[in-house]
């Protein structure tokens, strides 16, 4: 049965894949089916959001791992012959698709960034490769055509309260020999950086963690937030990783981004490609973010962030 | 004392990829590299041998120039390899891979462990591992950023998630894909790449694999991302600075 | 004939790059500022059996072609300068010397810790009087009992006050001439050798050169290397081996510099343009790039050589001239493509023009390599 399906962990992200379901299914009249987990009021707001069927799954216990519903979506996907399966690009979700992907022996297009359907009905979908310097345009020559989409690609669907759709919920999964044995929320940070209308980025560069709140000073002067390279968070942990921008971490495009002893490897400036000012400061003229820059201070953070921070008090009257 | 196969792929270093007029690539000066987190993989395969004894196997498919990859990998402490080289296998696509990967280990490789990496720096589709553990039918553990073995022969392990850390456990067999914070791989010395020559690498045959399936994915086309902005360079100078601070100013991104 | 690396080798090469890349472009700039012996890397350079690469694995070494050792060299290099040419010395002259000329028991005793990179090596010879013309020097070993006495004083050794495993000439018979030198190896602590402070150098001032003095200095007869008056013969060869270390050096300085300058020309706008778009800068280029590879294919050839066991004097000092001169004719234009940028300090380039005057003089002066070629094809 042809139909566009949705897969997502988070009810948000849902709302996102139903952005491009919803387009996608408009231009062949066929349904839209979100699969989502029973919580809340989710089956309303993706029904809202332009789902027409709406597949809940029940919630699981605590020692079970998302990855039980893999067998049961599989046998669903088998019977009802979608066109089309997005999946939310959460690590979860990820391993979810590529899975299901393996299972359907179809393709699968990870961390897509794009999609539309050509005149011949091919759907044709986009993907970084080579760590961001190449644009991959990629079809699918088999049932269902997946793809994982990274959050935040697309805007949410709007809500639309007088839709209505079907809702129908699946049994339980039996337990598999994966089992969670506990669950570690980490601090968030407070804010987040995607929504940010400034971005102050810190590389490698910043000398010592208590340097941070050089940033965090910088960050308050001009009403930004902190973001980070990947090696400050995953490496070092001076920052919690939802702040690691570029191709592992997330993207953001504020007004103005400036990086503070950032290299600038493509696979962090893929994170920064939307944005509309780029400053950095660097020690070394030659590092790469230079080419990806529209303004540059070339010295050592020591020196420059003081001066950098008493003139933008005085630019900024604060 | 687990027997341990890491999976690994030969490609092309990112760093010397040029780009060519009308967003054009130009691979002709490209050199090759281990990708990336696949050398995390075979460090933490080689890890746990150091803890628990056992075996670690590489496994890698591709062109027959990925050999110098194979060689590579054993300098990294792996005792031997197997390496199924063609030049058809130049651009498998995923779900090619973990065909591949999986015949080779069911007919031919004692396993208590998988290890892959948890994406390629080429395409960073992240799928062969999972595709490959559900191909072996085992369970996948991913985005692995702690790996532990248990007294019992358990696997433990703490996967990063968005939420922060999801801790599982299983029995083996399993397949895990390694996150590149789980460890610091090591750069090789010289007496480990000459002794690596020395050790057994099983080839295999495109003929001695059933067909491989056709890519499920086609590239229609590729592009150069572009990047370039025309960077207005400023000294450390206070007087730079304040023209720097002058010039946010006037592009209206701070008030 | 074949131009082309093994895989080991290039494997080899890359394993050198990414150690280099980590631990020692980022700390270059300070350790040149400093002059400041950088034991933390040595130290992973043992760990990493670069510091014996062509020393058989018994007496401690990797057990590797002299090619590689070149390789790790350049390599090295191309980051810093002066800690390639420690590694160049320590194995190309030291760790070579007693392989070469030592008995088991030395090559246990001294060559084992050099090899495995315990122990730092250094070469002796230089005297305040006695620098092209070796024959100058007057340091004299007098044989007493069991021991030998030496008195005099050495100039500009190379790890003189970093080193642990010194090699070095004096004379046991003066009247012999070119066959009354020997060589000594001396142990760091040994009773009447000191070090003295280190030069402050213009250019490769991560490396630690001083003067050796010698005051009734008693070495055993044990460490005497080599036959009695065969010291000059040995150190010939010492350098042959040598020269090919400074020329990859030469290599490693070269081609950083042209790896800078292709950035920063493609990269800095005058005019309106890239300043690559311009011929005068794109040919400085083109030239940089052929001389590198000219000078390249010579090292590596007389390195080739050396593993083939032939002969291999004459293209060692073709090689080290040529490398050289050339790493000083172009990092000279690298600094002019760089404008008053490169004259800067923090520029990379700047250092690299200090580093490659070396190359020109030590192990020989460029005019000592020609005397060598001369000597050699007027045969
Ligand atoms: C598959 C893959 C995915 C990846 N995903 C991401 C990702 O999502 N995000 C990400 O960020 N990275 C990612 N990376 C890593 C990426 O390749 C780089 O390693 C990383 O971005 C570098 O971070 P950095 O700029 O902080 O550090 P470095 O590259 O170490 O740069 C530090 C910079 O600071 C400068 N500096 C040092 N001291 C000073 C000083 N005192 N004053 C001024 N400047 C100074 C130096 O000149 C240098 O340019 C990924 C890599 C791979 C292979
Ligand atoms: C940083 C550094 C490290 C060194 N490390 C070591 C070391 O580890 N061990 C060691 O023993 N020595 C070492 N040396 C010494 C080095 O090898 C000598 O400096 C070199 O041999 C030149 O000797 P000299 O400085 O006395 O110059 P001189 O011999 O006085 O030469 C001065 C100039 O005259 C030229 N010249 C001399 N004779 C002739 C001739 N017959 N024909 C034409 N031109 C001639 C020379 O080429 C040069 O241009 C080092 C020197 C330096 C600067």
């Amino acid at each position: 049965m042809p139909g566009v399906w949705i897969f997502a962990e988070r009810n948000d992200l849902a709302l996102e894949l139903l952005t491009v379901a919803g387009g996608l299914a408009s231009q062949t009249g066929v349904k839209v089916t979100a699969i989502v987990p029973d919580q809340g009021d989710q089956a309303d707001r993706c029904i809202a959001g332009g789902a027409d069927e709406i597949v809940l799954l029940s919630p699981l216990g605590e020692d079970m791992s998302l990855a039980a519903w893999i067998p049961v979506i599989a046998a669903e996907a088998k019977g009802a012959d979608p066109d089309i399966l997005l999946i939310a690009a959460t690590a979860r979700g990820k391993d979810f698709a590529a899975r299901l992907a393996a299972r359907l022996d179809t393709g699968l297009c990870s961390n897509c960034t794009a999609l539309h359907r050509e005149g011949d009905g091919t759907i044709v979908m986009e993907r970084l490769a080579y760590g961001g310097t190449a644009v991959d345009r990629v079809s699918c020559s088999t049932r269902p055509v997946m793809a994982t989409i990274p959050p935040r690609t697309f805007a949410p669907a709007p809500a639309d309260t007088g839709r209505s759709g079907e809702i129908r919920k699946l049994p339980l999964p039996p337990s598999t020999p994966v089992r969670v044995i506990a669950r570690k929320t980490k601090d968030r940070s407070s804010q987040d950086i995607t929504e940010a209308k400034t971005v102050i980025c810190v590389g490698r560069g910043m000398e010592k963690e208590e340097d941070i709140n050089i940033a965090r000073q910088l960050a308050e002067l001009v009403g930004g937030e902190v973001g980070c390279t990947r090696p400050i968070s995953e490496e070092l942990h001076w920052l919690p990783d939802d702040l690691c921008i570029g191709l592992s971490g997330v993207q953001v495009k504020p007004d103005l981004y400036v990086g503070l002893g950032v290299s600038g490897q493509i696979q962090h400036v893929t994170g920064i490609r939307g944005v509309r000012v780029i400053c950095a400061v660097n020690k070394d003229e030659n590092a790469p973010i230079f080419q990806a820059a529209d303004l540059g201070i070339i010295g050592d953070l020591r020196e420059v962030m003081p001066r950098l921070i008493e003139e933008l008090k005085k630019a900024t009257g604060r | 004392m687990p027997n341990i196969i890491a999976c690994c792929k030969w490609v092309i270093d990112e760093a010397y990829i040029r780009k060519g007029p009308a967003g054009a690539l130009d691979f002709s000066t490209v050199d090759y590299k281990i990708s990336d987190y696949d050398r995390n993989a075979i460090e933490e395969a080689v890890c746990l041998k150091g803890l628990h004894g056992g075996s670690v196997t590489v496994l890698t498919a591709g062109a027959p120039e990925a050999a110098k990859g194979v060689k590579d990998a054993l300098s990294r402490g792996a005792e031997q390899a197997f390496f199924a080289g063609d030049p058809s296998f130049n651009q498998l696509e995923s779900s090619q891979t973990a065909a591949i990967l999986g015949e080779i280990i069911r007919s031919r490789i004692p396993y208590d462990l998988v290890i892959c990496g948890e994406g390629s720096s080429d395409q960073y589709a992240q799928q062969v591992g999972p595709r490959l553990a559900e191909n072996l039918g085992i369970p996948c553990i991913s985005y692995v950023q702690k790996l532990t073995i248990g007294e019992d022969g358990r696997i433990l392990a703490e996967r990063r998630v968005e939420e922060g850390v999801e801790v599982v456990e299983a029995p083996l067999p399993v397949l895990v894909t390694v996150l590149p914070e789980i460890n610091t791989p090591r750069i090789p010395g010289v007496r480990d790449t000459l002794t690596a020559s020395k050790k057994p690498v099983v080839a295999i045959k495109k003929e001695e694999l059933p067909p491989v399936g056709a890519a499920r994915l086609q590239t229609m086309g590729m592009t150069a991302t572009r990047m370039e902005r025309n960077c207005e360079k400023f000294a450390a100078t206070p007087e730079e600075v304040a023209r720097f601070v002058g010039a946010l100013q006037k592009l209206g991104v701070i008030s | 004939m074949e131009f082309k690396l093994t895989e080991e080798q290039e494997l080899i090469r890359k394993n050198m790059r990414e150690f280099a890349d980590k631990y020692v472009e980022p700390i270059a700039g300070e350790i040149d500022e400093n002059s400041r012996h950088p034991a933390e890397v040595f130290k992973r350079l043992a760990e990493g059996d670069w510091m014996g690469i062509p020393i058989p694995v018994e007496y401690g070494g990797a057990g590797a072609d002299y090619l590689i050792h070149i390789l790790a060299v350049e390599e090295l290099s191309r980051s810093c300068a002066s800690t390639g040419f420690t590694v160049s010395i320590h194995v190309g002259i030291a760790c070579m010397l007693v392989l070469l000329n030592g008995t088991e028991e030395q090559k246990q005793q001294y060559l084992l810790p050099m090899a495995k990179g315990d122990k730092l090596g250094a070469f002796v010879l230089t005297e305040p009087g006695a620098g092209t013309d070796v024959m100058a020097a007057t340091t004299t070993a007098v044989l007493d009992g069991d021991a030998y006495v030496l008195n005099g004083t050495k100039t500009f050794t190379s790890n003189g006050p970093t080193g642990d495993t010194y090699m070095v000439f004096a004379w046991t018979d003066k009247a012999a001439g070119r066959k009354g030198m020997s060589c000594f190896i001396i142990p760091k602590g040994t009773a009447g050798m000191s070090a003295g402070t280190h030069f402050q150098k213009m250019g490769l001032r991560s490396s630690q050169t001083s003067e050796m003095v010698f005051k009734d200095c008693r070495v055993p007869k044990a460490n005497l290397l080599g036959k009695e008056g065969a010291g000059l013969v040995m150190a010939m060869a010492g350098f042959d081996h040598g020269r090919v270390g400074i020329a990859a050096q030469s290599l490693g300085i070269l081609q950083a510099a042209l790896d800078e300058s292709i950035r920063y020309a493609k990269e800095r706008v005058q005019f309106g343009n890239p300043i690559a778009r311009n011929q005068a800068i794109s040919w400085m280029i083109a030239d940089m790039a052929t001389e590198l590879s000219a000078a390249r294919f010579l090292t590596y050839h007389a390195s080739w050589l050396k593993d083939q066991q032939r002969v291999f004097s004459k293209e060692a000092a073709m090689a080290k001239l040529y490398a050289s001169e050339a790493a000083m004719r172009h990092t000279i234009k690298a600094v002019q493509i760089h404008g008053g940028y490169g004259y800067c300090k923090g520029a990379k380039v700047e250092r690299l023009m200090r580093d490659a005057k070396i190359t020109e003089i030590y192990e020989g002066t460029s005019e000592a390599q020609r005397m060598v070629i001369s000597g050699n094809v007027l045969r």
